[in-house]
């Protein structure tokens, strides 16, 4: 065999495209057509510990105890916004392009936040715990982005 | 069981999540990839401890851990090992694309070599026409197309002449 | 083992082609509830919860963490194990490694895959070498399709050995409430199935299901305090294989392949001289019919090439002198992630008796199982009645 020379680094380039379809089963699925067709958001209470929770789920991971859609609660639709900040990178997977606002709401009655876009405001104006409310799609999917974005009341 | 008068919808969300890569043959595999497409030839390496050829060359023997270092060219003519005629349209992940069904792929194990690779077979999907133990030789595509990649060969062909032994 | 390790309690999902009405987390917790039932159990006790699937099966990462409320893992140490088709069994051994060690006491252990959520196809074809393999597609099905061939050239089998072990398992299936096909079908439909990559027909090939199982493994003071049926593990096993030569394929393989390995130091581990005496009933992991065939040879059931005359004679039918697969096995069900587990599972239950319809009409006393996983590797289980026999 001839020597071995030095045949430098090979590189290939390649992707993966991968496609997948989440089922919000039957809790998640009555959260999503009630946002979708009453703009209304529903929590789901786990009356061991008192508290309502978003987004609604089958198990309170604190206690265990099951939880069904008898369970689920009218939360908000108004909050407090928690938390922001101003996003100014860019990356496909974002449904908006940079810069947006992003924070944590508190929806009205809930004891966890939900994360969204905040707009119509400027950034040096927000403030934490300012009262926000949603502003809805005219046509809605049943799913979050049913919701554009929070805005301040 | 009686139904209930109205069925809940449930609801779904698709997404689509597309990852780039970049793969780094690494220092033997490199040289195997880059003598395929500069000089069409197939580099198998040999154990010191068991002789086993192995192809694709890498680093360590597969039956003995022991480092690889004797490099051996091998033939383009081997047996076909084992077979398939694939009659589902399996898309090739590299190029997004399905291929036609039926196609015929197989298991060759090329002359002088121990270990075995897949690639497809030129011939008509008829399992009376392919058999295992059947002596199949490489086609290359021309060096010009040639990218340092398996698909630089562009299948295996049965050589011509033979007769199934029964 | 430097601490005995019991099961003490399982349960699983009603395997499904389709399982709209619960999200991946609520259907990981319907395993967890029924183990826990089983086990009589509250998820406080556990102290250590292992979670396994395939790797972005359902496009979702970290799955420990984001499944926590249905898991139970909240507040506790817990891991994530992705070993490719193995992962239901790498779990149990890291359970038991877990409470032989002597750090935790009560595991919870859960394997699962909610199968039509994910890319299986695009996600699998990143198991292929990049370099070398990816483009040139076959996937699991041409894999164990070249095996047939291989079989069928080297050993004079016919496609109605193929056939024969396909009605065995979904016939035994059809006595498992919690399989996912349950198919009444006679050699006739297996032949006359569509041929989807020859010599392997639809029916010869397992589904894709949407389930889970989980498992709770203790030491032995609780196992003999707590479970009126404690099963033992009393001997794990694996061997890995390296990633080019996927040696199944080419039975003429005189290489020491996985399967063969890992057999061979777990009888000598257990002393066991002839595993057909040994053992009374086998859980193998079968993608494909073929794979089968070729489990009875590497576990020494017969000899090299004889594993079809063994299922032309019925030897392995659920009633048969050594029953393999009384639940129908990965043929019948595979959500990928819980398959290897659910073999463990189904013995723990002929061993129990408490396998229902499925349960073999004979003492069973000592079963072993198995897992294979892509790039062909296998991880080996052997249960008993007893924690020193």
């Amino acid at each position: 065999m001839p020597e071995e020379k030095d045949y430098g680094p090979f590189e290939v380039d390649q992707h993966i495209t991968a496609h997948s379809r989440y089922y919000a089963g039957k809790i998640g699925s009555l959260f999503y057509t009630t946002l979708r067709d009453h703009k209304k958001f529903l929590g789901i209470k786990c009356e061991t510990c008192d508290k309502i929770f978003w987004p609604p789920r089958g198990t309170c991971g604190r206690c265990f105890s099951q939880l069904s859609e008898a369970d689920m609660v009218e939360i908000g639709p108004n909050g407090i916004l928690e938390t922001f900040t101003l996003v100014t990178y860019h990356e496909p997977v974002h449904p908006r392009k940079a810069p947006f606002i992003y924070g944590i709401i508190k929806l009205d009655g809930a004891d966890t936040g939900m994360a969204h876009f905040i707009d119509e405001v400027a950034f040096e104006q927000l403030e934490t715990g300012m009262r926000v409310r949603p502003v809805f799609e005219e046509e809605r999917k049943a799913n979050i982005l049913d919701i554009k974005h929070f805005k301040p009341v | 069981m009686t139904r209930e008068p109205f069925e809940q919808e449930l609801v779904s969300i698709p997404m689509v999540v597309d990852v780039p890569y970049r793969f780094a043959a690494g220092k033997y595999m490199s040289r195997f990839l880059i003598e395929l497409r500069d000089n069409g030839r197939f580099l198998g390496i040999r154990c010191p401890s068991c002789n086993r050829v192995q192809m694709p060359p890498r680093i360590v023997c597969a039956a003995c851990h022991v480092k690889n270092t004797e490099w051996v060219e091998l033939g383009q003519e081997g047996t076909l090992a084992g077979f398939t005629i694939m009659y589902l349209p399996l898309t090739d992940p590299t190029t997004g694309k399905p291929h036609k069904p039926p196609f015929t792929y197989g298991s060759v194990r090329l002359d002088g070599c121990d270990s075995v690779f897949d690639h497809f077979v030129n011939i008509e999907p008829d399992i009376n026409k392919i058999w295992v133990g059947m002596r199949m030789k490489a086609v290359l595509r021309s060096k010009k197309q040639r990218t340092g990649d398996l698909s630089d060969i562009i299948y295996f062909e049965p050589i011509e002449g033979q007769d199934k032994v029964t | 083992m430097k601490r005995n390790v019991a099961i003490i309690g399982g349960g699983q999902t009603h395997h499904a082609a389709r399982r709209h009405d619960v999200n991946q987390v609520e259907m990981v917790n319907e395993a967890v509830r029924a183990a826990l039932l089983d086990a009589r159990m509250t998820i406080d006790e556990i102290d250590a919860v292992l979670l396994g699937n395939m790797e972005f099966f359902e496009g979702t990462h970290m799955t420990d963490c984001w499944l926590v409320d249905g898991t139970g893992v909240y507040g506790k140490p817990g891991l994530k194990i992705t070993t490719g088709g193995t992962v239901g069994a790498t779990i149990v051994c890291a359970g038991a490694h877990h409470v032989a060690s002597g750090l935790f006491d009560k595991v919870l252990c859960i394997g699962f895959e909610k199968q039509e959520e994910g890319d299986t196809g695009a996600i699998l074809s990143g198991v292929a070498h990049p370099l070398y393999g990816r483009s040139m597609a076959g996937a699991a099905l041409g894999y164990f399709a070249m095996m047939g061939t291989s079989y069928m050239a080297t050993w004079g089998a016919k496609e109605e050995h193929s056939a024969m072990v396909a009605v065995k398992a979904r016939q035994n299936a059809r006595k498992n409430e919690y399989a996912h096909l349950k198919l009444d079908i006679t050699i006739q439909d297996a032949l006359n199935a569509r041929m989807l990559a020859y010599p392997i027909r639809m029916l010869d090939m397992c589904p894709a299901s949407n389930g889970a199982c989980a498992m709770i493994l203790a030491d032995e003071k609780t196992a003999i305090d707590r479970c009126k049926k404690p099963v033992w593990i009393r001997a794990m096993d694996s061997a890995h294989n390296e990633q080019f030569e996927l040696d199944w394929r080419d039975v003429t393989t005189t290489r020491p392949i996985f399967s063969k390995v890992s057999a061979a130091r777990l009888y000598r581990k257990l002393g066991v001289k002839n595993p057909v005496e040994y053992f009374d009933v086998f859980e193998i992991y079968e993608p494909a019919t073929w794979a089968e065939l070729l489990w009875y040879e590497d576990l020494s059931i017969c000899g090299p090439g004889e594993g079809f005359k063994l299922i032309e004679d019925g030897m392995t039918e659920i009633d048969g002198p050594i029953p393999v697969n009384p639940s129908g096995g990965v043929l019948s069900t595979n959500c990928i992630g819980a398959s290897a587990m659910l073999r463990v599972w189904e013995a723990a239950l002929q061993i129990r008796g408490d396998a229902g319809e499925h349960q073999v009409p004979k003492e069973v006393r000592r079963a072993l199982t198995t897992a294979y996983g892509g790039t062909n590797w296998s991880v080996l289980i052997a249960l008993s009645k007893s924690s020193d026999e």
